[in-house]
């Protein structure tokens, strides 16, 4: 079984990659500048070969490393640092993305993916010059991630011989299913927007940036996006049954990371309605394009080169100089196109009135963008005074906390009124009409909550803004499904509602759950119940659980005199580390999460137990969940489908019947 | 529209609406929800401080040790009752330099402050300056040259453009 | 109007030429960064009296620094499983047979950091050190210190103030010659 052919073949593998990613961003353009010239497209033939070569390389590179993991093949170093022979075959399945290296190879297969299924969709449109040149960067950045990894990132390095078992995967990352989920999808979101971006750079390069290659890459920017959302919030979800603090989000580089890409993402997504139904805003939604994978590739140098921690780490390990400069080289080339042909490929065109649904995502962009620059400064700026001044600083919870509530309040006041607006322009009776009932829903939702006891003017604007905006939405789905029948369910504007929804949920229930989120430390005795916010726990007793890997001490406290709830402390032998595990009992208004905290001494009869009750956390994952399906709606064509031929400033043609239903 | 519809959503309407909302806003605003518990305390604390072996996790959220250690600390002067939430804080922060998460106002650390301030500020600023200026290209009156020009290309007399109607 | 037409003409140029100042003085800044230097670190408690060690005892007895006081005590925060802390397990049994010849030698006292009796004993049942050994089971005397990580060492003097640290491994040498020279000069 050991026979250690996985290191040399998965090696071989990155070397083709290598290669055919290569000469397939040679061959793209070449094949670019033949067909611009006028040439017959000879060269074209080319590219899906070495697309589906690299596609094959990423793919076996892959395989090559499972089935050394599968395997327990400790002759690779990576087997060694994070195999193990007592890790449970899920775990170990996973365990190959538990690190840097092999996540490295994650990417590779999702590129790999999207070069195949890319050239596949444009077969017969390869000989147009713009499509070779996205092919071309594509290619060239499939080229970047081989050489890491075939470079300073080899997971097929050769391990110190005579080692028969290892430490396995981060104890973490062993006991929630959640990490089978969370990296895969997450990548997928951030190698998604990948597609985008190339096609952002031949826009640039050929000049067309007014065509229909916007509305051909519109659904997988769509998809792109519902992917880095779904696994932005995976990821919550993760840190919310794994590390046991009971929070969702902690504002740390690498959460940021995600972050940074899907707040430009957003503006994207919103921006490119107005390019679509004005014509206006190309070059900056271009620029959102080329900012949004660059923040992927910065997200994914901050968090892998170590530099966050300390901004010496990066120097030791080859991996952060590598990424910084594929970083400084992709964000040369945009703002190189974009200072060169951005200002002759500007549109002509007005915007008539703030008042208006342009004027509405042109303030979205603006808050998003603030937003993001937040972000990424709170993430940096430590990292910048150290370099400076050589002393640390910490940005962390309190100012991200401090700077978002405003902005989130904004973006809530927004999504109040945005969809309700019309095109162009807006009269303020038009307002006042259909205004009316969403923001009755807001004074219902603030009444209710006054009623249920909360306090404090930043969550009750947040229940208020929410309700109204709820109104909003859910006002433009009415309507629509009125008129459309289930129709009116699909389509960028009506599945954008449903997103927002969603979207509403998750900012209320984060609203609730940050401000009013009461915690209390219980010394539970066998048998002795004790009482907090309303509920009763009762310590049951102890179970211990041992199997090759861990031993597990759990505490089985009842609650309310009903099933019991089992928070645990887990010693992994191989790594010596003590993982807490929450036990949570979720209800629709509050879950209730509990902590086993140590020192864990059975044999007193006595547990320090840490109660935290907690609102509305299920109307996260239940507005995840919206997210999720309002994507897949708005990804159907809507009513009016527009070929990609038609340019794309003429005027719709307007039927009086459908005066006021969901027009995009 | 019939005029009692109208009248629902006029101007007096909301703007009671309004009232009715800061009424019920400042009332819910300086509401008092309490005394603070001791876990409570406890936890805001911990949130204010970072974890000293790790990397930029608040006490709060961090189960490293050093974290259990410190918030311990934190618990069991707070259950003695004899410091202010600041005075705890300068305690830990006295013995764990740099520990404190909200940087202060002054000198460099003040531009991380100041900066996402003026970014909004130039953001919504630059907005506006586009509508004035697109504002401004609209009102440009059309010459009778320009008139003519146009008649004259499309090989017919003047022609009414049809705005887009008031839709979604 | 028309020099409002050329400044916008030229606004994609302008905002890209500005956004490339910025990340260019991003990455000069990571270029020149200055590596760290770790030295005997400082802390506020320098100088001042050393905050209160009251605890019992890794195998059963009391502990109070305050009653240490007239001789020279230095405090080990110690864990078994931390690779320096082994490392310099050596040079401290060697440290401690020195002072214990010396009629005012210092005391050797270690301070449990987050481990448990079984296996701190166990470590020195293997490796040897009779000297004290104080239990901290929540942390309490390492936070009043400001220790995180061990292993450090504190040398505290006969009055009871605090005058060196030392984060990281030791060797008995450099304790030795460190408290001879502020025993030379009061």
């Amino acid at each position: 079984m050991n026979d250690g052919l996985a290191g040399p073949l998965g090696r071989a593998a990155l070397l083709v990659g290598v290669i055919a990613a290569a000469f397939g961003a040679v061959a793209s353009i070449v094949s670019a500048r033949e067909t611009a010239a006028g040439e017959e497209a000879r060269t074209a033939r080319l590219i899906p070969r070495f697309a589906a070569l690299a596609f094959a390389a990423a793919f076996a590179a892959m395989v090559a490393m499972e089935y050394a993991m599968i395997t327990r093949d400790f002759s690779l170093q990576y087997v060694q640092d994070h195999g193990s022979r007592s890790t449970p075959a899920f775990y170990n399945f996973a365990a190959v993305w538990s690190a840097l290296e092999g996540s490295i190879l994650l990417w590779i297969l999702a590129l790999g993916v999207s070069l195949a299924v890319v050239t596949w969709r444009y077969r017969r449109k390869l000989n147009d010059p713009m499509i070779s040149w996205a092919m071309a960067v594509m290619f060239i950045v499939t080229l970047f991630f081989f050489l890491l990894s075939f470079g300073p990132a080899n997971p097929f390095a050769e391990g110190a011989p005579g080692v028969t078992d290892g430490p396995g995967p981060n104890p973490l990352l062993q006991n929630h299913i959640l990490v089978m989920f969370h990296p895969p999808i997450l990548y997928l979101g951030y190698v998604g927007f990948t597609v985008p971006f190339a096609f952002a750079i031949a826009a640039l390069v050929t000049g067309r940036v007014g065509e229909g290659w916007l509305i051909e890459t519109r659904r997988w920017t769509l998809f792109a996006w519902g992917f880095l959302s779904i696994g932005i919030i995976l990821g919550g979800w993760w840190s919310y049954e794994v590390l046991g603090w009971s929070g969702v989000w902690a504002w740390d580089p690498v959460e940021n990371a995600s972050l940074l890409p899907w707040l430009t993402g957003t503006a994207y997504i919103h921006s490119v309605l107005v390019q679509e139904r004005r014509g206006m805003l190309r070059v900056w939604n271009l620029s959102l394009l080329l900012a949004t994978f660059s923040l992927t590739i910065l997200g994914t140098f901050l968090t892998r080169s170590g530099v966050v921690n300390s901004v010496h780490a990066f120097s030791q390990s080859g991996i952060g100089p590598f990424l910084l400069t594929f970083f400084g080289i992709v964000v040369a080339v945009s703002l190189g196109l974009i200072a060169w042909r951005g200002d002759a490929l500007r549109s002509p065109g007005a915007i008539d009135s703030p008042v208006s649904r342009e004027g509405a995502f042109l303030a979205n962009n603006v808050l998003f963008s603030v937003f993001a620059f937040v972000v990424l400064l709170g993430t940096v700026f430590p990292l910048i005074v150290e370099a400076l001044q050589d002393r640390q600083i910490s940005v962390a919870e309190p100012f991200f906390d401090t700077m978002s509530t405003p902005l989130g309040i904004a973006m809530l006041a927004l999504m109040c009124i945005a969809p309700v607006l019309p095109w162009r322009k807006a009269s303020e009776e038009l307002l006042r009409e259909r205004l009316f009932w969403p923001a009755w829903c807001g004074i219902a939702a603030l009444v209710v909550s006054l009623v249920v006891g909360a306090s404090g003017l930043a969550p009750l604007l947040a229940f208020t803004l929410g309700g109204f905006a709820g109104g909003a939405a859910l006002r433009q789905v009415v309507l629509a499904t009125r008129r459309q029948g289930w129709r009116g369910l699909v389509g960028r504007a009506n599945g954008g509602m449903i997103v927002h929804l969603g979207v509403i949920l998750i900012s209320v229930a984060l609203s609730a759950s940050n401000s009013y989120t009461k915690s209390q430390d219980l010394r539970l005795e066998t048998g002795v119940p004790a009482s907090f916010e309303g509920h009763t726990f009762e310590l049951i007793g102890f179970k211990e659980e041992t199997d090759a890997r861990s031993s597990a001490v759990k505490a089985l406290v009842s609650i309310d005199g009903g099933q019991a709830y089992a928070p645990a402390v887990t010693k992994f032998t191989n790594m010596g580390m003590n993982v807490g595990t929450p036990s949570v009992k979720t209800t629709f208004t509050h879950d209730i999460y509990l902590t086993l905290e140590p020192p864990v001494k059975m044999d007193s009869g006595t547990a320090r137990i840490k109660v935290y009750i907690k609102p509305l956390i299920l109307w996260m994952w239940i507005g995840a969940g919206l997210m999720a399906i309002g994507t897949i709606l708005a990804a159907f064509p809507g009513k009016r489908r527009r070929r990609p031929t038609d340019p794309t400033s003429a005027p719709v043609p307007v039927d009086p019947a459908e005066e006021d239903s969901e027009r995009v | 529209m019939s005029t009692k519809q109208s009248s629902l959503k006029s101007w007096p309407v909301w703007a009671a609406m309004g009232i009715i909302v800061v009424v019920m806003l400042v009332f819910g605003a300086l509401r008092d929800s309490g005394p603070s518990t001791q876990a409570e305390r406890v936890d805001a604390i911990a949130q204010r401080l970072a974890c000293p072996t790790c990397d930029g996790e608040s006490i709060y959220v961090s189960r490293a040790p050093a974290a259990e250690a410190i918030r311990n600390e934190i618990a069991r002067q707070v259950a003695a009752g004899q410091s202010a939430d600041n005075e705890i804080v300068a305690y830990i922060e006295q013995r764990f330099p740099g520990s404190l998460l909200l940087p202060r106002a002054e000198g460099v650390d003040s531009l991380v402050w100041i900066l996402p301030v003026v970014v909004l500020v130039l953001g919504f600023g630059g907005l506006a300056l586009a509508f004035r200026k697109w504002r401004d290209e609209a009102e440009a009156q059309a010459t009778e040259a320009d008139v003519a020009l146009v008649a004259e290309s499309l090989g017919t007399t003047e022609s009414s453009e049809k705005n887009d109607r008031d839709d979604d | 109007m028309s020099d409002r037409k050329v400044t916008s003409r030229r606004i994609s140029r302008n905002v890209a030429i500005a956004v490339a100042v910025v990340v260019g003085a991003f990455f000069v800044v990571l270029a020149v960064s200055k590596p760290r230097t770790d030295t005997d670190i400082s802390t506020p408690l320098l100088g001042q009296p050393a905050p209160e060690v009251v605890s019992d005892l890794v195998g059963g007895g009391e502990f109070d620094l305050s009653r240490r006081k007239g001789s020279w005590v230095v405090l080990n925060f110690f864990n078994s499983t931390c690779v320096p802390c082994i490392n310099e397990h050596p040079e401290l049994v060697v440290f401690d047979k020195e002072q214990s010849t010396l009629p005012d030698g210092a005391e050797l006292v270690t301070i449990v950091n987050d481990d448990t009796d079984d296996a701190v004993a166990a470590f020195f049942e293997k490796n040897g050190g009779g000297w004290p050994k104080v239990r901290d089971p929540d942390g309490t005397i390492a936070v009043s210190f400001g220790v995180a990580r061990v292993p450090e060492t504190w040398v505290i003097d006969p009055a009871g103030f605090v005058r060196v640290r030392y984060a990281g491994e030791v060797t008995s040498n450099e304790l030795t010659a460190r408290i001879n020279g502020m025993k030379a000069t009061p």
